[in-house]
């Protein structure tokens, strides 16, 4: 996005199209969380709690004393400039940096009350508790069927048509049934990009998680694609709690509830979506959103 | 001095450009040549029948294409699925000094000659049973298969996007099914070819089949016993003081390249088609 | 429609905790289990090439101790064995193999990266590359048939009529003799060394060879004062592996040297390789301590080259970082 675009950024774009739709959505984002409200006033439950968190590659420091909470069915979107620690975070909640050495984590993330950092936690079913779509859209080297098979495989063993019904109610769900219900049995890649991140989302769902982690879903989309992926996002918001990174301020203000500013490392701010972006109480808040730096 | 300095610019470059098609045409005229007399001994009877002894006409190396199948096939049933395994874990967890160690080793083993290794096969499979064989003989190349099967693998999954592996890991799954269905599958073009240019190395290797397989005149199909090898048979031929039997030893050599050329293309063909339709894309 | 999205909302949403199935938590134990077995079955195989090469050789080293290295005696008669001849030959044949083959293989290296037009480079490329592949049999039976003739009827004579007053062209020629093995040996290590030299000078950035350009250097000057500069240590290691292939070439050397343990100055004379010698003699050796002395050069030119190879690794390896 160019720099200008960040102060043309507009509270009244809704997703109405989608609220057309699907009518068994709550209404419009900010209606939610109204803007009077504090956060600790939010009627929907704490899912996850971060506390204390602190995060180092090798003898550099990545996160500084992070402490937020994420609530069951809102949408919190973290921004900040390349570099803040906003992937770091995310990927610290399902435990995927764990793929790679050198990478150390301190403090305490508490999923329903359960610090998921400390040892001996099942990280098999840490995962499928916790969807993760990524920035690249990676569907896997099979079928657009077995690419959401694989997941649902992985916990339950289900007769055929069974297995059949949740791959369509997955597909339904990521709003791609209709292009794909005839070609289930081409490859993922030869879908669209758009359509290749859906598809990633679907797989995600169909293991039935609870918490869904985006990481810049739409940034490698073009801009259609990206419309359907927040419209996407809204029709999940109900069930879900959803995290997502990104980098666009104006997918931040439109799609989510809470929104965490971070630089350096650090979490410089924390509030409803509406408060940072009307009224950010840090300076550096302010610059950012405004497109002063970044 | 532009002017000079442009000449002897010229002259390096042309003596550079000399080199390089010199190198090919030498190379070239000698395969043309091997061709010109290998042609001249093929023949169905060379390819269908065992040797016969000096002075009788006709007789061809038949028992040691199957006794190199035979051998080259043993070797990659040892080599292939260790090399794998080893390539998949340098290529999957393969970080930190330990894999480097490993991997370097792989390397230094690459390089090691095979007659150190047709040694080291005599000790350890001949030596104890008194016997030559021809599985001492698939040991000593899967020895020298082992290093390009694991360079292969791990160079092959270290080239699929991480990403992949980060998504099927966020969904819970385990390593072993990232790696299954996931990882091998998007690598297959790359370990593929790596385990046909694996086979076209060991695919006319002479020394180390001196003291394990050790060669036979006859069809000998049990492993545990000498057996014929078609390499052997050109050097043996070769070094013969017999005319004809360096006939045979052209025809040998040309049936060698064959096999070795048709090896290399096919590890080339195969990357190139599997990676052309396959899932291996990066996109 | 409504209904619907909410029926499937309901479906997808996480209702029992997934747990993994037990086979598969079994299955990735045995997985991971199996990988780090194959690599110490792996490390094994390794150790165990150096450790049965110490072993086998030990009724010799403790015989001959370190004057093997340089006894020239070679009498399975009365049993006195000595490493010198043998490693003469293998010495001389290699390093004049890897003179010959640098310096060609390196130019030749620049031309297909740099200068060549594109279609004749990669073509030309591909077929040094497919002959690099060709076993080393089918080098030796040329070398036998045609270079050996070659050497003691042209080559050898030319030679021998400017060079002559150098020690090395001096004397009766043979076919089979040490410049022969040499010039084979040359034959088969340049694929190597010009396959790996053309892929450094092509994975230079393009940026260095355009700053030096526009300073106003020729083509060739960009490419000695800038490029190979630049890629002086992966060609040393490239050099080093070719190096290690030659020390270690058994067959064809064995077919063109002339296998005999005299150590030689003119390079006319027949000689003998520590490989050709293990290659020739090793079904023969009736005794212990002979088969002992030939392990024992097993031994040798398994230490030699992991030094060289390890040594050109590194540079490689250096390199990449």
């Amino acid at each position: 996005m160019a720099a200008n675009n960040r102060h043309a950024h507009n509270m009244e774009h809704q997703p109405a199209m989608s609220t057309a739709q699907i009518g068994a959505k709550p209404p419009v984002i900010f209606a939610a969380t109204p803007g009077n409200r504090s956060v600790a006033q939010d009627e929907a439950p704490v899912k996850v709690q971060i506390r204390n968190l602190n995060f180092y590659y090798g003898n550099f420091q990545a996160l500084k004393n992070i402490n937020l909470t994420l609530r069951d069915r809102r949408v919190t979107a973290f921004i900040g400039p390349s570099g803040c620690g906003k992937s770091t975070l995310l990927r610290i909640l399902n435990r995927i940096y764990e793929l790679y050495p050198g990478l150390r984590v301190e403090g305490e993330v508490l999923l329903d009350g359960e610090n998921i950092l400390a040892p001996g936690v099942d990280l098999n079913r840490l995962r499928a508790k916790i969807g993760m779509v990524f920035q690249k859209p990676t569907p896997f080297p099979m079928s657009i069927r077995d690419n959401i098979a694989f997941g649902i495989r992985l916990y339950e063993k289900l007769p055929q048509s069974e297995l059949d019904d949740r791959i369509e109610l997955a597909l339904q769900r990521a709003a791609l049934w209709d292009e794909v219900k005839d070609k289930l049995k081409q490859s993922g890649l030869s879908l669209s990009g758009g359509q290749q991140q859906r598809l990633c989302i679907a797989r995600a769902i169909a293991v039935k998680p609870e918490i869904l982690l985006l990481d810049e879903p739409a940034s490698a989309l073009d801009p259609i694609s990206t419309q359907r992926i927040e419209e996407l996002i809204d029709e999940l918001k109900p069930d879900y709690c959803i995290a997502i990174v990104t980098h666009n301020m104006q997918q931040a203000a439109r799609a989510s509830d809470y929104t965490a500013f971070m630089y350096l490392g650090e979490l410089i701010e924390f509030d409803e979506t509406e408060t940072i972006f009307t009224h950010p109480k840090e300076r550096r808040t302010e610059d950012y959103i405004t497109g002063r730096f970044g | 001095m532009p002017a000079r300095r442009r000449l002897t610019g010229g002259i390096w470059v042309g003596a550079s450009a000399v080199c390089a098609t010199g190198v090919a045409a030498v190379l070239l005229l000698i395969m043309a040549y091997i061709a010109e007399r290998g042609i001249g001994a093929l023949s169905l009877s060379y390819l269908i029948h065992v040797p016969r002894p000096i002075g009788i006409p006709g007789g061809g190396v038949a028992n040691g294409i199957v006794g190199s199948f035979i051998i080259v096939g043993i070797a990659a049933l040892m080599a292939f699925p260790i090399g794998i395994f080893v390539g998949l874990y340098l290529g999957v967890y393969g970080y930190g000094p330990r894999a480097e160690g490993l991997a370097f080793v792989a390397d230094v083993l690459a390089g090691v000659p095979s007659i150190a290794i047709g040694i080291y096969a005599y000790t350890v499979l001949v030596e104890p049973f008194r016997q030559f064989s021809a599985v001492s003989a698939s040991f000593a190349f899967a020895v020298l298969m082992l290093p390009l099967v694991i360079r292969a693998t791990e160079g092959a999954i270290k080239v699929v996007p991480r990403e992949l592996r980060e998504a099927a890991t966020a969904l819970g799954a385990p390593d072993h099914r990232v790696v299954g269905k996931i990882l091998l599958a998007a690598a297959r073009p790359g370990i593929v070819t790596g385990l046909l240019l694996a086979l076209a190395r060991v695919t006319g290797e002479t020394a180390p089949l001196l003291f394990t397989a050790f060669g036979s005149q006859f069809w000998e199909l049990d492993p545990t016993r000498p057996m014929a090898e078609l390499s052997l048979q050109i050097f043996n031929y070769a070094i013969s003081p017999y005319s004809e039997w360096h006939e045979q030893a052209w025809g040998g050599a040309l049936l060698l390249i064959f096999a070795v050329f048709f090896l290399s293309l096919l590890a080339r063909l195969s990357f190139l088609m599997q990676k052309g339709r396959g899932p291996g894309r990066a996109e | 429609m409504a209904d619907q999205a909410i029926a499937i909302a309901e479906e997808t949403t996480g209702v029992a905790t997934p747990v993994l199935r037990q086979r598969d938590r079994t299955a990735a134990r045995l997985f991971i289990i199996s990988l780090r077995g194959s690599c110490v079955l792996f490390l094994i195989i390794c150790g165990g090439l150096v450790a049965e090469l110490v072993w086998g050789a030990q009724l010799s080293l403790r015989t001959f101790g370190v004057g093997f290295l340089w006894s020239s005696a070679w009498d399975p008669v009365t049993e006195h064995f000595g490493a010198a001849p043998f490693l003469y030959g293998t010495a001389v044949s290699s390093l004049i193999s890897l003179a010959l083959a640098s310096a060609i293989g390196i130019m030749a290296g620049v031309f297909l990266a740099e200068f060549a037009p594109r279609k004749l480079g990669v073509s030309l490329g591909f077929l040094i590359e497919l002959l690099a592949a060709v076993p080393s049999i089918v080098y030796g039976l040329w070398g036998l048939f045609v270079l050996a003739p070659f050497v003691s009827q042209w080559l050898g004579p030319a030679l021998q009529d400017t060079l002559g007053f150098l020690p090395f062209f001096q004397g009766t020629i043979y076919g089979v003799n040490m410049l022969t093995a040499a010039l084979i040996l040359t034959l088969m290590i340049l694929p190597t060394i010009t396959a790996i030299s053309r892929d450094l000078i092509e994975a230079m950035p393009m940026r260095y060879r355009e700053a030096s350009l526009a300073l106003g250097a020729t083509r060739w000057e960009t490419v000695a004062q800038v490029v190979l500069p630049s890629v002086k240590r992966g060609i040393f290691g490239a050099c080093m592996l070719a190096f290690g292939r030659a020390l270690g070439e058994t067959i064809a050397t064995t077919m063109v040297i002339g296998n005999r343990p005299v150590i030689s100055t003119s390079l006319f004379a027949p000689g003998y390789t520590v490989a050709s010698v293990i290659a020739n003699e090793f079904t023969e050796a009736t005794t212990n301590l002979y088969l002992s002395a030939l392990i024992e050069l097993g031994l040798i030119l398994l230490l030699i080259s992991i030094i060289v190879i390890g040594l050109g690794r590194l540079m490689l390896r250096l390199l990449e970082r």
